[in-house]
């Protein structure tokens, strides 16, 4: 039962993500770490989702009580991860895009402008960010203008320009919108906190590039140090932690070859062999 | 030729100078175009502007005979303060890590001492030679 051999992948590739937070020395290749994620998961729904065309593909006049017992949940499974995935897809795309149209309006206005696309808010609080998407804005606060020494600064706007350039909204939404469609009990936060700060390693190797790590590094202490007196933000993002872990990360070796390497295979092995173990059945 | 960036521009500079008012009566679109120092708007575009602002709710406007007068809705401060919460109020926080992307979003008085920690480390590495690239050889010798 081919249907069922899919089920069982994606099974196996659930557990992936409880797998891979563990996995702490995949930070310091982020990018390739973020393949592996993405790999994972794509073939995780790409299993479900054909679980039930295949399982019906090749009806027999009358199936066994196994085979009917599969059918019924690639059935369940197919159409459930269909629904779930585009029904979150569009409510997670659509309050996102809502969310930062309304943000950047009010940036615009209450900011001061500097050049097309920086605002700077009037705000006691250093805070830098960026709203990604059609019509980007990058914010900065005026005390974070003002507190932070130019090379500091230098190091935030690579960071937040690295997070535009790079399109990095769109893996977050990709994770946000597969880990709204799975079900409470499969899911788990830490694998949306870990792709988060993913994310912002990768932006911090954009930004080290640029200014090094000594700058860089002190502005993420500068900012740590004003969030944590005002302690306003509410829990979001990368997690408590966070800030010290991406400091550790500027200056940790790099990781072997062979790990970027064996990183890359698991991503293409990901997608190849689900359809190989198939192919192999039918024959 | 308005731009979709200068109208921004436009829309801003006008709040500015609603929110310069001192008074508080509100200003009518004559007065804010005679404000709007450096800018030379025709009549009719300040008033386009200053319906669009009312229509988002941003500015508030009374008939005084005549002509309307503007005022905003909200003083710049709390519009920060909205600026500084929104658009994280009414989403989930993991739409919210998606929706807009932090520097830092979060750090509490516990995690400062792993920070400094961690800091004294990168300090007494220093950085790497190899960095620096892309940066005029000016800039890196200087």
């Amino acid at each position: 039962m081919i249907a069922a051999l899919l089920l069982l992948c994606a099974a196996a590739l659930l557990t992936a993500p409880h797998v891979l937070v563990r996995i702490e020395r995949l930070r310091r290749s982020p990018r390739a770490a973020l393949f592996v994620w993405q790999a994972l998961s794509s073939s995780a729904v790409l299993c479900l989702l054909t679980a039930a065309p295949i399982a019906w593909l090749r009806p027999r006049p009358l199936p066994s009580v196994p085979e009917a017992l599969v059918l019924v949940v690639a059935t369940i499974a197919s159409i459930g991860v269909l629904a779930r995935l585009l029904i979150n897809g569009h409510n997670v795309g659509r309050r996102i895009r809502a969310a930062r149209d309304e943000h950047r309006q009010l940036v615009d206005l209450v900011g001061r402008h500097e050049g097309a696309h920086t605002r700077v808010l009037p705000s006691e609080r250093l805070s830098a960010y960026c709203v990604p998407g059609a019509g980007s804005r990058l914010v900065i606060t005026e005390a974070a203008l003002t507190a932070l020494p130019g090379d500091q600064l230098a190091a935030v706007v690579a960071h937040e320009e690295a997070h535009l350039r790079e399109r990095h909204d769109l893996v977050l939404e990709f994770f946000t919108v597969l880990h709204t469609a799975t079900p409470r009990p499969l899911r788990t936060d830490a694998a949306l906190r870990e792709v988060a700060l993913l994310v912002e390693v990768l932006a911090d190797r954009a930004a080290r590039e640029d200014v090094g790590e000594v700058a860089l590094g002190r502005a993420i202490v500068s900012l740590s140090e004003a969030a944590a007196r005002t302690d306003l933000t509410p829990g979001v993002s990368a997690g408590t932690g966070a800030a010290a872990t991406r400091i550790r990360l500027l200056v940790a070796d790099d990781p072997a070859p062979w790990q970027t390497l064996v990183l890359y295979v698991i991503c293409a092995a990901a997608l190849v062999v689900p359809p190989t173990l198939v192919t192999v059945v039918v024959r | 030729m308005p731009t979709k960036a200068s109208l921004g521009d436009l829309e801003q500079a006008i709040m500015d100078v609603l929110w310069a008012d001192e008074a508080g009566t509100g200003l009518t679109v004559r007065e804010v175009s005679d404000r709007l120092t450096g800018r030379d708007l025709a009549y009719t575009t300040v008033m386009t502007v200053l319906s669009r602002l009312e229509v988002k709710g941003v500015t508030t406007r009374e008939r005084d005979g005549r002509a309307w007068r503007y005022r905003p809705a909200s003083t710049r401060e709390s519009l920060t303060a909205q600026a500084m919460r929104s658009p994280l109020h009414d989403l989930s926080s993991a739409d919210r890590q998606a929706a807009i992307l932090h520097f830092l979003s979060e750090a509490s008085a516990d995690d400062l001492d792993a920070v400094r920690t961690a800091m004294a480390d990168v300090e007494a590495k220093g950085d790497r030679p190899r960095r620096r690239r892309g940066r005029g050889a000016a800039d890196s010798t200087g």
